[in-house]
This record gives structure tokens, sequence and C-alpha cells, in this order.
């Protein structure tokens, strides 16, 4: 169903307008690293604090307040660059195996995020306020790290897949 | 002995022909070096949207920048590293070739950059750290993240040609 769907979108006008232009798909992709780059170093920040790895600087909720908005901002760019590639490209996409790897990851990684953001902003200063709560954070710090690592790496594997 | 011939040399290292035939080698170092090179970026975006006024407004200038730097240095080591690796397996042929030349130009630039504002702009920063960069230093911070756009550019672009 998928190949017939890549099959089908490929044909699109859209998919040949974008696919005829060679200077299309590099621009979309530095757009998309430069976001990626804004969401990896936003929570990256973020997720070595939750770790205590870094424990100068503002309060973790101050921080978290300049950065978040940020991540978002980045994700709306990548989402709107990754739907554009998909078009370009549908089959090198959608039937790899990297590239549905990483969008579990992604969904994985909003979610851990919203609920990071969710507890910040309904109580400030919720990721410090007892050692079971510290916990908690470092386990959400570390998750995190490991799927912005895993998440950059499957993309890059989507080209050698 | 010309360059030329340096970067055939190079690229006949053993270290060199085992990445360029190794089938993982290269996208594992590659997936190394795009990790570092999202670092660097944000991090260095952070510290120059904080001088152009955008981001991070209610921190110091020098909180920030001193808070970023070791996330730059560190991951530009690491870039460097992986960078230096991927270069080797094909030496001669990333020598010549068009974007690398004004990715490594970029960076070039991108270092002068910041030397001319450590040494001459950033003297006066106590006067103007918790307030509005003054033009030297938001020239600086533009300079800067147009240069980095076009270094991730360029490099994006070394793999389409």
């Amino acid at each position: 169903m998928m190949q017939q769907f890549s099959d089908w979108l490929a044909a699109t006008f859209l998919s040949q307008l974008f696919a005829g232009m060679s200077w299309f798909v590099p621009t979309v992709q530095t757009l998309h690293i430069l976001s990626i780059a804004v969401v990896v170093t936003t929570l990256g920040m973020l997720d070595f604090r939750l770790l205590r790895l870094i424990r100068s600087g503002p309060p973790l909720q101050t921080l978290a307040g300049n950065f978040i908005p940020w991540t978002w901002r980045a994700l709306g760019v990548l989402l709107v660059t990754g739907i554009l590639l998909i078009i370009t490209e549908p089959t090198r996409e959608l039937m790899n195996d990297a590239f549905r790897l990483k969008m579990l990851m992604v969904l994985a990684l909003v979610v851990l995020t919203l609920v990071f953001q969710t507890a910040n902003t309904r109580e400030p200063g919720y990721w410090s306020a007892s050692p079971a709560r510290r916990r908690l954070g470092a386990v959400l710090g570390i998750a995190s790290l490991l799927l912005c690592v895993s998440i950059v790496a499957a993309g890059r594997l989507i080209a050698y897949l | 002995m010309n360059l030329l011939a340096m970067m055939t040399w190079l690229e006949h290292r053993p270290f060199a022909i085992a990445i360029a035939e190794s089938t993982w080698l290269f996208p594992i170092v590659e997936t190394v070096h795009v990790l570092a090179l999202t670092v660097v970026v944000g991090s260095v975006g952070m510290m120059d949207l904080r001088l152009l006024g955008v981001g991070s407004k209610d921190r110091a200038a020098s909180e920030v920048i001193s808070s970023s730097l070791p996330w730059a240095w560190s991951a530009f080591a690491v870039a460097f590293v992986a960078g230096s690796m991927l270069f080797s397996s094909k030496a001669a042929t990333y020598y010549v070739n068009l974007p690398f030349r004004i990715k490594m130009l970029c960076l070039a630039l991108a270092a002068v950059n910041m030397l001319v504002f450590h040494f001459y702009t950033a003297r006066g920063m106590a006067a103007w750290d918790r307030g509005t960069p003054p033009r030297a230093a938001r020239f600086a911070a533009a300079c800067s993240l147009t240069l980095w756009v076009v270094i991730v550019a360029a490099g994006r672009w070394i793999g389409f040609t």
C-alpha cells in the first residue's frame, strides 16, 4: 500500500517539479539540518541540566522558557522541509526502514518534550522539587539525548539503506 | 611536491583506504560529523542570536557566551576530527571540489570574525552585557550566522557534486 502511495506521489506534478530542480533537495536538506541544529542544541543543553552534568547558569525553568519555543519552531520547519523531501523522493523515504524508525523516534521525542514542558509550566521547579523528581528528570534527560543522537543517525542512514 | 600530490598521498594512507573501502565506516564517521556540526551551529547560533537581540534577551550576553562556548568548542573538535577522516578518504577529489573550497573559506572567515569579536568588540562587553549590543557586535553576529549557514549549505552540496 505504501509503495502504491509512493508511486502515486512520485507521479504528481509537485513531485516532478521538485525532482526536476537540481538545487531543490540540497537547499531543503540544508534548512532541515539547520533546524536539527536548533532542536539538538536546545534539547541537549536542557538534558545536560536534567542530568545535572551542568549545574551552572539560570534556573532550568528559565532556560527551558527561553529554549523550548525555539525547539517547537524548529520542529515546525523540520515537518515542512521533511514533507517537501518526501514529496520529491517518496520511495527513498517512505519505503526506507531507517526513515520509518526515525519517524517513530521523532514521535517519542515530541512526547518527552511535551511532558518536560508541561510539568515545567504547571509547576516551575518541578524537575528539582524532590530526589524522586530529579531521578525521573535524569531518566527523561537520558532518553531525550539518546533519541536526539539516534534520530540524527537514522536520518543520515536513510541515504545508505 | 604540490598540494594535489599531497592529497593523493593522503588518500593512500592505510586509515584513509580503510574508510574509503569499508561499507559502514564512512556513514558512521559522517553521522558523528553531522551530529557534532549540529551542536556547533546550534551553540554558535545561540550566541549570535543573543548578540543580535533576538534570543535569550533576559540573559546577560556574557552568560550566554560562557555557557555556549564549551559546547561550541568541544563539538567543533569532534566535527574537525570526523571531517578530516572523511576528507582523507577522497582527499584529492574533495580538494578540487568547489563547495568544499567554499566551505573551507567560510570556516576561515568565521575564525577571523570570531577573533576580531573576541579581541576588540567584546572588550567593552561590561557596558552592554544586559542591554542591546553595539553595532559592531551585531554585525559580527550577523556575519557569523550567515557564514555558518553557508558552511552547512556548502557541506551539504559536497554530497551532490
